[in-house]
Protein backbone atom coordinates (compact mmCIF):
# COMPACT_ATOMS: atom_id res chain seq x y z
CA UNK A 1 0.00 0.00 0.00
CA UNK A 2 1.35 3.71 -0.56
CA UNK A 3 -0.19 6.57 0.23
CA UNK A 4 0.56 10.09 -1.66
CA UNK A 5 0.24 12.94 0.84
CA UNK A 6 -0.01 15.65 -1.96
CA UNK A 7 -0.80 19.62 -1.13
CA UNK A 8 -2.76 21.28 -4.12
CA UNK A 9 -2.40 24.96 -4.69
CA UNK A 10 -5.66 26.29 -6.61
CA UNK A 11 -5.46 29.83 -5.00
CA UNK A 12 -2.64 32.61 -5.99
CA UNK A 13 -3.83 35.10 -3.94
CA UNK A 14 -2.97 34.28 -0.68
CA UNK A 15 0.36 34.43 1.46
CA UNK A 16 2.81 31.93 0.71
CA UNK A 17 0.68 30.45 -2.45
CA UNK A 18 2.60 32.29 -5.41
CA UNK A 19 3.69 30.80 -8.46
CA UNK A 20 7.40 30.68 -8.46
CA UNK A 21 7.26 33.78 -11.36
CA UNK A 22 5.49 35.58 -8.91
CA UNK A 23 8.02 35.49 -5.92
CA UNK A 24 11.10 35.75 -7.66
CA UNK A 25 11.29 39.47 -6.92
CA UNK A 26 10.79 39.25 -3.29
CA UNK A 27 13.46 40.06 -1.00
CA UNK A 28 15.27 36.91 0.40
CA UNK A 29 13.89 37.62 4.13
CA UNK A 30 10.58 38.30 3.08
CA UNK A 31 10.24 35.78 0.27
CA UNK A 32 11.72 33.05 3.35
CA UNK A 33 8.76 34.35 5.63
CA UNK A 34 6.30 34.17 3.06
CA UNK A 35 7.17 30.48 2.20
CA UNK A 36 7.01 29.45 6.35
CA UNK A 37 3.76 31.02 6.22
CA UNK A 38 2.21 28.95 3.69
CA UNK A 39 3.80 26.07 4.02
CA UNK A 40 3.57 25.55 8.06
CA UNK A 41 0.21 25.62 8.49
CA UNK A 42 -0.11 22.49 6.06
CA UNK A 43 2.52 20.92 7.84
CA UNK A 44 0.70 21.57 10.94
CA UNK A 45 -2.82 20.34 9.19
CA UNK A 46 -0.29 16.89 8.36
CA UNK A 47 0.93 16.47 11.59
CA UNK A 48 -2.94 16.40 12.71
CA UNK A 49 -4.05 14.13 10.63
CA UNK A 50 -0.88 11.77 11.37
CA UNK A 51 -1.73 11.97 15.30
CA UNK A 52 -5.55 11.87 14.87
CA UNK A 53 -7.00 8.66 16.77
CA UNK A 54 -4.32 9.25 19.77
CA UNK A 55 -6.16 9.79 22.42
CA UNK A 56 -7.09 5.99 22.56
CA UNK A 57 -5.81 2.66 22.04
CA UNK A 58 -6.15 -0.10 19.64
CA UNK A 59 -4.79 -2.94 17.47
CA UNK A 60 -5.09 -3.73 14.42
CA UNK A 61 -3.85 -6.92 12.01
CA UNK A 62 -2.63 -6.14 9.11
CA UNK A 63 -1.87 -8.79 6.31
CA UNK A 64 1.19 -7.86 4.28
CA UNK A 65 2.62 -9.84 1.05
CA UNK A 66 4.52 -9.20 -1.87
CA UNK A 67 5.67 -11.19 -4.47
CA UNK A 68 8.79 -11.36 -5.56
CA UNK A 69 9.34 -12.03 -9.23
CA UNK A 70 12.53 -12.84 -10.86
CA UNK A 71 14.64 -10.44 -12.46
CA UNK A 72 17.94 -9.10 -12.96
CA UNK A 73 19.44 -5.81 -13.91
CA UNK A 74 22.90 -4.89 -15.46
CA UNK A 75 25.22 -2.00 -15.65
CA UNK A 76 28.16 -0.95 -17.20
CA UNK A 77 30.76 2.08 -17.44
CA UNK A 78 29.44 4.14 -20.06
CA UNK A 79 32.51 3.77 -22.38
CA UNK A 80 36.05 1.92 -22.51
CA UNK A 81 39.15 2.89 -23.99
CA UNK A 82 41.21 0.33 -25.89
CA UNK A 83 44.86 0.83 -25.24
CA UNK A 84 47.30 -0.41 -27.82
CA UNK A 85 49.59 -3.20 -27.80
CA UNK A 86 53.20 -3.24 -26.37
CA UNK A 87 54.21 -3.86 -29.59
CA UNK A 88 53.50 -3.07 -33.11
CA UNK A 89 50.39 -4.52 -34.66
CA UNK A 90 49.42 -6.44 -31.16
CA UNK A 91 45.85 -6.18 -30.43
CA UNK A 92 44.42 -3.22 -28.71
CA UNK A 93 43.03 -4.48 -25.16
CA UNK A 94 40.84 -3.70 -22.61
CA UNK A 95 38.80 -4.58 -19.16
CA UNK A 96 35.51 -4.23 -19.01
CA UNK A 97 33.37 -4.31 -15.22
CA UNK A 98 30.10 -5.59 -15.84
CA UNK A 99 28.06 -5.17 -12.09
CA UNK A 100 24.32 -6.89 -12.21
CA UNK A 101 21.77 -8.47 -9.28
CA UNK A 102 19.77 -11.03 -10.24
CA UNK A 103 17.19 -12.77 -8.40
CA UNK A 104 15.99 -16.55 -10.23
CA UNK A 105 13.32 -18.66 -8.81
CA UNK A 106 13.95 -22.31 -7.01
CA UNK A 107 15.10 -24.82 -9.45
CA UNK A 108 12.72 -27.18 -10.62
CA UNK A 109 10.10 -24.56 -10.65
CA UNK A 110 12.08 -22.34 -12.99
CA UNK A 111 14.16 -19.50 -13.85
CA UNK A 112 17.49 -19.72 -15.20
CA UNK A 113 18.96 -16.55 -16.51
CA UNK A 114 21.98 -15.07 -19.12
CA UNK A 115 23.90 -12.07 -19.67
CA UNK A 116 24.75 -12.00 -22.84
CA UNK A 117 26.71 -9.35 -25.53
CA UNK A 118 26.48 -8.16 -28.93
CA UNK A 119 27.97 -4.99 -30.84
CA UNK A 120 25.02 -2.84 -31.09
CA UNK A 121 26.99 -0.54 -33.62
CA UNK A 122 29.98 -1.77 -35.78
CA UNK A 123 33.02 0.35 -35.43
CA UNK A 124 33.10 3.72 -37.35
CA UNK A 125 34.35 5.39 -39.24
CA UNK A 126 34.60 2.34 -41.78
CA UNK A 127 38.43 1.48 -43.15
CA UNK A 128 39.51 0.23 -39.39
CA UNK A 129 38.65 -2.63 -37.63
CA UNK A 130 35.23 -4.11 -37.74
CA UNK A 131 33.12 -7.11 -35.51
CA UNK A 132 31.98 -8.09 -38.90
CA UNK A 133 35.19 -9.44 -39.70
CA UNK A 134 35.66 -11.01 -36.27
CA UNK A 135 38.21 -8.43 -35.22
CA UNK A 136 36.20 -8.08 -31.61
CA UNK A 137 37.03 -11.04 -29.12
CA UNK A 138 36.91 -11.07 -25.54
CA UNK A 139 36.90 -13.48 -22.24
CA UNK A 140 35.44 -13.70 -19.23
CA UNK A 141 36.88 -13.37 -15.88
CA UNK A 142 35.54 -15.13 -13.22
CA UNK A 143 31.71 -14.27 -12.27
CA UNK A 144 30.74 -13.95 -8.39
CA UNK A 145 27.22 -15.07 -9.76
CA UNK A 146 26.87 -18.00 -11.93
CA UNK A 147 29.41 -19.07 -14.76
CA UNK A 148 31.09 -17.00 -16.54
CA UNK A 149 31.96 -18.01 -20.63
CA UNK A 150 35.07 -20.44 -21.25
CA UNK A 151 37.68 -19.47 -24.13
CA UNK A 152 37.77 -16.72 -26.30
CA UNK A 153 34.40 -15.29 -27.41
CA UNK A 154 34.14 -13.60 -30.67
CA UNK A 155 32.04 -10.53 -30.41
CA UNK A 156 29.42 -10.28 -33.09
CA UNK A 157 27.35 -7.47 -34.70
CA UNK A 158 24.20 -10.56 -35.46
CA UNK A 159 23.96 -12.51 -32.61
CA UNK A 160 24.50 -12.50 -28.89
CA UNK A 161 27.76 -14.15 -27.40
CA UNK A 162 27.30 -15.63 -24.09
CA UNK A 163 28.60 -13.39 -21.23
CA UNK A 164 27.25 -15.06 -17.97
CA UNK A 165 24.68 -18.29 -17.31
CA UNK A 166 22.67 -17.43 -14.15
CA UNK A 167 21.37 -20.20 -12.11
CA UNK A 168 18.62 -21.25 -10.55
CA UNK A 169 17.63 -19.86 -6.99
CA UNK A 170 20.30 -17.01 -7.54
CA UNK A 171 20.13 -14.00 -5.31
CA UNK A 172 22.05 -11.06 -4.95
CA UNK A 173 23.70 -9.68 -1.65
CA UNK A 174 23.41 -10.59 1.81
CA UNK A 175 25.35 -13.88 1.90
CA UNK A 176 23.95 -17.26 3.26
CA UNK A 177 21.95 -18.38 0.77
CA UNK A 178 22.30 -15.76 -1.75
CA UNK A 179 26.05 -14.09 -2.65
CA UNK A 180 27.89 -12.03 -0.69
CA UNK A 181 28.52 -9.23 -2.75
CA UNK A 182 26.00 -6.96 -4.17
CA UNK A 183 25.85 -6.00 -7.26
CA UNK A 184 27.94 -8.59 -8.28
CA UNK A 185 30.27 -8.48 -11.41
CA UNK A 186 32.20 -10.41 -14.05
CA UNK A 187 34.95 -8.60 -16.09
CA UNK A 188 35.30 -8.81 -19.49
CA UNK A 189 38.98 -8.44 -21.47
CA UNK A 190 38.17 -6.81 -25.11
CA UNK A 191 41.19 -7.74 -27.17
CA UNK A 192 40.75 -5.85 -30.45
CA UNK A 193 43.17 -6.97 -33.90
CA UNK A 194 45.60 -4.48 -34.57
CA UNK A 195 45.90 -4.36 -38.67
CA UNK A 196 48.41 -2.89 -40.56
CA UNK A 197 45.91 -2.61 -43.21
CA UNK A 198 43.74 0.03 -41.07
CA UNK A 199 44.33 3.58 -41.54
CA UNK A 200 44.88 5.65 -38.09
CA UNK A 201 42.55 7.18 -36.62
CA UNK A 202 40.00 6.90 -33.98
CA UNK A 203 37.48 3.95 -33.90
CA UNK A 204 34.11 3.85 -31.96
CA UNK A 205 31.96 0.89 -31.23
CA UNK A 206 28.63 -0.23 -29.00
CA UNK A 207 28.63 -2.81 -27.23
CA UNK A 208 24.98 -3.40 -25.04
CA UNK A 209 25.22 -6.57 -22.68
CA UNK A 210 21.76 -7.71 -21.71
CA UNK A 211 20.79 -10.05 -18.83
CA UNK A 212 17.75 -11.84 -19.40
CA UNK A 213 15.86 -14.33 -17.12
CA UNK A 214 13.94 -17.03 -18.44
CA UNK B 1 20.66 33.93 10.25
CA UNK B 2 22.25 35.09 6.69
CA UNK B 3 22.91 31.30 5.77
CA UNK B 4 18.94 31.07 6.34
CA UNK B 5 18.26 33.79 4.52
CA UNK B 6 20.65 31.83 1.08
CA UNK B 7 18.90 28.48 1.98
CA UNK B 8 15.97 28.81 -0.33
CA UNK B 9 17.74 30.50 -3.28
CA UNK B 10 20.46 27.97 -2.74
CA UNK B 11 18.04 25.08 -2.27
CA UNK B 12 17.20 24.64 -6.38
CA UNK B 13 20.68 24.46 -7.25
CA UNK B 14 21.56 21.60 -4.49
CA UNK B 15 19.01 19.67 -5.93
CA UNK B 16 20.29 19.91 -9.39
CA UNK B 17 23.60 19.10 -8.01
CA UNK B 18 22.04 15.84 -6.93
CA UNK B 19 20.10 14.81 -9.91
CA UNK B 20 23.28 15.62 -11.79
CA UNK B 21 25.56 13.12 -9.85
CA UNK B 22 23.28 10.42 -9.99
CA UNK B 23 22.49 10.62 -13.49
CA UNK B 24 26.64 10.28 -13.98
CA UNK B 25 26.72 6.99 -12.36
CA UNK B 26 26.07 4.05 -14.21
CA UNK B 27 22.48 2.72 -13.86
CA UNK B 28 21.42 -0.49 -13.51
CA UNK B 29 18.07 -1.94 -15.99
CA UNK B 30 17.66 -4.60 -18.49
CA UNK B 31 20.46 -3.41 -20.42
CA UNK B 32 23.34 -1.67 -20.44
CA UNK B 33 25.72 -0.33 -23.27
CA UNK B 34 28.83 0.85 -23.22
CA UNK B 35 31.15 2.78 -26.01
CA UNK B 36 34.62 0.78 -26.75
CA UNK B 37 37.08 3.05 -28.47
CA UNK B 38 40.42 2.37 -30.15
CA UNK B 39 42.61 4.92 -31.26
CA UNK B 40 45.42 3.45 -34.49
CA UNK B 41 48.57 5.06 -34.46
CA UNK B 42 51.25 4.93 -37.04
CA UNK B 43 53.25 1.46 -36.29
CA UNK B 44 55.80 -0.01 -38.22
CA UNK B 45 57.80 -3.68 -37.79
CA UNK B 46 59.88 -5.88 -40.07
CA UNK B 47 61.24 -9.24 -39.85
CA UNK B 48 64.17 -10.93 -41.37
CA UNK B 49 63.11 -14.23 -43.35
CA UNK B 50 66.67 -15.08 -44.01
CA UNK B 51 68.62 -15.14 -40.57
CA UNK B 52 71.90 -15.64 -42.37
CA UNK B 53 72.41 -15.10 -45.74
CA UNK B 54 75.43 -16.84 -47.05
CA UNK B 55 77.06 -14.77 -49.63
CA UNK B 56 78.36 -16.81 -52.66
CA UNK B 57 80.98 -16.91 -55.84
CA UNK B 58 79.86 -18.06 -58.74
CA UNK B 59 82.66 -18.95 -60.09
CA UNK B 60 86.74 -19.42 -59.71
CA UNK B 61 88.05 -16.17 -60.81
CA UNK B 62 88.57 -12.59 -58.92
CA UNK B 63 86.20 -11.09 -61.76
CA UNK B 64 83.27 -11.92 -60.16
CA UNK B 65 81.98 -10.88 -56.87
CA UNK B 66 79.96 -13.00 -54.10
CA UNK B 67 76.48 -12.60 -53.99
CA UNK B 68 73.61 -13.44 -51.57
CA UNK B 69 69.92 -12.04 -51.36
CA UNK B 70 68.14 -11.01 -47.40
CA UNK B 71 64.48 -11.61 -47.59
CA UNK B 72 62.01 -9.84 -45.18
CA UNK B 73 58.15 -9.41 -44.33
CA UNK B 74 57.50 -5.73 -43.15
CA UNK B 75 54.14 -4.33 -41.78
CA UNK B 76 53.44 -0.54 -41.95
CA UNK B 77 50.97 2.13 -41.14
CA UNK B 78 51.47 5.65 -42.12
CA UNK B 79 49.27 8.70 -41.14
CA UNK B 80 46.57 9.46 -43.67
CA UNK B 81 47.71 12.63 -44.69
CA UNK B 82 51.44 13.30 -43.53
CA UNK B 83 52.70 10.44 -42.70
CA UNK B 84 56.39 9.10 -44.16
CA UNK B 85 57.86 5.85 -43.17
CA UNK B 86 61.57 4.08 -44.04
CA UNK B 87 63.08 0.84 -44.45
CA UNK B 88 67.14 1.28 -43.67
CA UNK B 89 70.24 -0.88 -43.31
CA UNK B 90 73.20 -0.46 -41.48
CA UNK B 91 76.14 -2.64 -40.76
CA UNK B 92 76.56 -3.19 -37.51
CA UNK B 93 79.04 -5.23 -37.02
CA UNK B 94 82.06 -5.13 -39.73
CA UNK B 95 83.30 -8.63 -41.44
CA UNK B 96 85.10 -10.52 -39.33
CA UNK B 97 87.94 -11.87 -39.07
CA UNK B 98 90.40 -9.26 -39.89
CA UNK B 99 92.31 -10.46 -43.05
CA UNK B 100 89.69 -10.66 -45.54
CA UNK B 101 86.54 -7.99 -46.59
CA UNK B 102 85.80 -4.84 -44.30
CA UNK B 103 83.14 -2.29 -45.26
CA UNK B 104 84.66 0.57 -43.26
CA UNK B 105 88.21 -0.29 -44.27
CA UNK B 106 88.61 -2.46 -47.42
CA UNK B 107 92.31 -3.37 -48.60
CA UNK B 108 91.37 -1.90 -51.67
CA UNK B 109 89.69 1.50 -52.84
CA UNK B 110 86.36 0.47 -54.35
CA UNK B 111 86.36 -2.77 -52.40
CA UNK B 112 82.45 -2.53 -51.46
CA UNK B 113 79.37 -4.42 -49.65
CA UNK B 114 76.77 -3.13 -52.22
CA UNK B 115 73.13 -3.82 -52.67
CA UNK B 116 69.79 -3.69 -54.74
CA UNK B 117 66.81 -3.70 -53.01
CA UNK B 118 63.13 -4.47 -54.22
CA UNK B 119 59.62 -3.98 -52.11
CA UNK B 120 56.30 -5.71 -53.45
CA UNK B 121 53.07 -4.49 -53.44
CA UNK B 122 54.01 -1.05 -51.11
CA UNK B 123 56.49 1.43 -51.17
CA UNK B 124 59.28 2.70 -53.15
CA UNK B 125 62.57 0.41 -53.33
CA UNK B 126 65.61 2.56 -53.10
CA UNK B 127 67.07 2.83 -56.52
CA UNK B 128 69.92 1.63 -57.95
CA UNK B 129 72.67 0.31 -55.82
CA UNK B 130 73.73 1.09 -52.91
CA UNK B 131 76.65 0.58 -51.27
CA UNK B 132 76.69 -0.43 -47.07
CA UNK B 133 78.15 1.68 -44.22
CA UNK B 134 79.36 1.09 -41.00
CA UNK B 135 78.46 4.94 -39.85
CA UNK B 136 75.26 5.44 -41.42
CA UNK B 137 72.36 4.07 -42.50
CA UNK B 138 71.38 3.46 -46.23
CA UNK B 139 67.94 3.30 -47.70
CA UNK B 140 66.01 -0.08 -48.52
CA UNK B 141 62.49 1.65 -49.41
CA UNK B 142 60.57 4.71 -48.31
CA UNK B 143 56.96 5.07 -47.99
CA UNK B 144 54.65 8.20 -48.22
CA UNK B 145 51.40 8.74 -46.50
CA UNK B 146 48.42 6.32 -45.68
CA UNK B 147 50.79 3.11 -46.54
CA UNK B 148 49.18 0.59 -45.10
CA UNK B 149 50.50 -3.33 -45.11
CA UNK B 150 48.58 -6.33 -45.88
CA UNK B 151 47.36 -8.03 -42.55
CA UNK B 152 50.21 -10.41 -43.61
CA UNK B 153 52.67 -8.06 -44.18
CA UNK B 154 54.46 -7.41 -47.76
CA UNK B 155 57.75 -8.80 -48.69
CA UNK B 156 60.74 -7.17 -49.86
CA UNK B 157 64.46 -8.21 -50.58
CA UNK B 158 68.28 -7.01 -50.61
CA UNK B 159 70.11 -8.31 -52.84
CA UNK B 160 74.27 -8.16 -52.21
CA UNK B 161 77.09 -8.02 -53.88
CA UNK B 162 80.68 -7.89 -52.03
CA UNK B 163 83.67 -7.55 -54.41
CA UNK B 164 86.27 -10.34 -53.89
CA UNK B 165 89.38 -9.28 -54.05
CA UNK B 166 92.83 -11.52 -54.66
CA UNK B 167 94.31 -9.10 -51.21
CA UNK B 168 91.19 -11.07 -49.43
CA UNK B 169 92.77 -13.85 -47.50
CA UNK B 170 91.27 -17.36 -47.54
CA UNK B 171 88.37 -18.13 -44.76
CA UNK B 172 84.90 -17.31 -43.72
CA UNK B 173 84.15 -13.97 -42.66
CA UNK B 174 81.49 -12.73 -41.21
CA UNK B 175 79.41 -9.01 -40.63
CA UNK B 176 75.98 -8.07 -39.10
CA UNK B 177 73.26 -5.96 -40.88
CA UNK B 178 70.31 -4.53 -39.20
CA UNK B 179 67.64 -3.50 -40.59
CA UNK B 180 65.09 -0.83 -39.33
CA UNK B 181 61.95 0.48 -40.34
CA UNK B 182 59.97 3.40 -39.44
CA UNK B 183 56.35 5.12 -39.52
CA UNK B 184 55.13 8.70 -38.77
Amino acid sequence: MQRDLKFQNNSTDKPGMEHLGDSLDLEPAKRWRRTLSGWLPRLLVSALAVGNGAGGTGSAVQTMSATLQPKGEVSVPSSLTLTAGGSPFTPFTGGLAVSYRVRTTPSGTGSTGTITAQVSADFSPTGGPSASASALTYTCGSASIGTACSGTQTASTTTQTPVVTLPASACTGGGGSCSSTNPASVDLNFSLTDSPAYPTGSYTASVILRISIV
Amino acid sequence: MSRLRLLPSLLPGCLLLLVLASSAQAQFAASGTTTLSATIAPEAALQINTSTTTLSEAGTTFNLSFTGTTSFTFKIRTTKATGTGTINLKVTTDFSPSGGPSVLTPPTAGDALAYTCSLTGLGTACSGSQTASTTSSTPVGTFGANALSANAGNSGSVSWTLTDDPQYSTGTYTATVTFSISAT
